[in-house]
């Protein structure tokens, strides 16, 4: 068993140092690269985590956006055909008091115009008969007096 | 200087330190240990949120072995727990493995006399390293089935007394289980080193071109002892776990 042991150069000592320099290695890496490079997958798996909540909410928000822009929207429109009919129907109403005004208006204008003109045509009716009489006057007296020469 | 091919079983003793024999293979250890943890801390150092190529490449790596054994071991928590261990020995077998082809490792030296001691040698192609992986994996392996199962349950998978049949069984499986080390420590050590061996045969006979292509599939091969070592250590974990009145149906 020794001489086997020889043949392969084991020796206790080197044995025990080389176990050793493993476990050095093990715990080295341990600490200096397989609990960064964990502790890294874990982070990021997190951050990614988070990242596919926060863009769920997102689109949720986004929805209900949506739904309030539409929703507004519609009440707008609402109300802008309720203003719209209202203006029609005070337009309506407004366009048919002017309407009556002016034709009340116009009927008085008449009415005083022809009140006017007939005035005017028995004035002229009064001077001309009193021209009338006066020119025969003359022409009596005209005819009087050369009878009388 | 020698002729011919030599091959070196055992790694060779440089010098001595406290008492510690140094070795080409293990003076090789600490430049692969150097060379991890300076990639490390540099990996480490440069995490960043928005994960760059080699960032992204390290962290699906991790992610899918960590997938690996979550579905080997059926549990979360324990993948995490023995994910160091695993991607440590991965590791370290890997470039261990690979390092062994960089110009330098066994031809840069010193000479004792006439003999040449190169010094760098594969430290998987020493016994004393592969050996000591095995305990390590063998002394998890069983550990953690006694604190899985707890001793009586654990201990009932190699004493059984119920039956002739049970009792024969349970031999068989602390035989199997001892038996482990020693298919561990050699499995990697003969591939490493047969690997070795045969580069240089080829190199001696034809040294222009042969040990190219030789030298791609002992690549290869060293990636797969990596994987082999490491995911037996993982499958055997999940066998000490198991429940033995479960697993025997």
């Amino acid at each position: 068993m020794g001489q086997l042991f020889a043949a392969f150069g084991l020796d206790g000592s080197l044995l025990l140092a080389q176990a050793i320099n493993f476990g050095v290695l093990m715990v080295v890496l341990w600490f200096v690269l397989y609990k960064p490079v964990m502790k890294m997958l874990e982070a990021r798996r997190q951050k990614i985590a988070q990242g596919v909540e926060d863009a769920e909410k997102a689109a949720q928000k986004l929805a209900t956006a949506d739904e309030e822009a539409s929703s507004r929207v519609r009440g707008a429109e609402q109300e802008a055909d309720s203003i719209l009919t209202l203006a029609r129907k005070s337009g309506q109403t407004e366009r048919e008091r002017i309407i009556k005004e002016a034709e009340a208006r116009s009927a008085a204008i008449e009415a005083d115009a022809d009140a006017r003109a007939k005035e005017t045509a028995a004035k002229t009716l009064r001077d001309s008969e009193k021209e009338v009489a006066r020119l025969a006057v003359l022409a009596a007296e005209k005819v009087l007096r050369q009878k009388a020469s | 200087m020698h002729k011919g091919v030599t091959v070196e079983l055992k790694a060779t003793v440089l010098g001595h330190l406290f008492g510690l024999p140094i070795t080409n293979s293990l003076l090789m250890t600490w430049l692969v240990m150097a060379i991890l943890i300076i990639f490390a801390i540099w990996v480490g150092r440069n995490l960043k949120m928005i994960p760059g190529k080699l960032q992204a490449g390290i962290e699906m790596a991790f992610d899918g072995v960590i997938g690996y054994m979550a579905e080997t071991l059926e549990s979360e928590s324990l993948a995490r727990r023995f994910f160091p261990l695993i991607a440590t020995i991965f590791l370290f077998v890997l470039v261990s493995n690979e390092l062994e082809f960089f110009p330098g490792v066994g031809s840069i030296g010193i000479f004792h006399g006439t003999e040449f001691a190169p010094l760098l040698r594969a430290p998987t192609a020493d016994l004393n390293l592969t050996l000591a992986l095995a305990f390590i994996s063998f002394f998890t392996i069983e550990i953690t089935g006694l604190a899985m199962l707890g001793f009586f349950k654990y201990a009932g998978k190699y004493v059984n007394v119920t039956s002739p049949v049970g009792f024969a069984v349970g031999i068989i499986e602390v035989i199997s289980n001892l038996g482990r080390i020693i298919s561990f420590s050699f499995r990697l050590f003969g591939n490493i080193f047969a690997g070795e061996v045969m580069i240089a045969v080829a190199g001696f006979f034809l040294p222009y071109l042969l040990p190219a292509p030789l030298m791609g599939f002992e690549m290869f091969v060293g990636l797969i002892q990596a994987v082999v070592f490491s995911m037996l250590t993982l499958f055997f974990i999940k066998m000490a776990i198991a429940d033995p009145h479960e697993s025997s149906h």
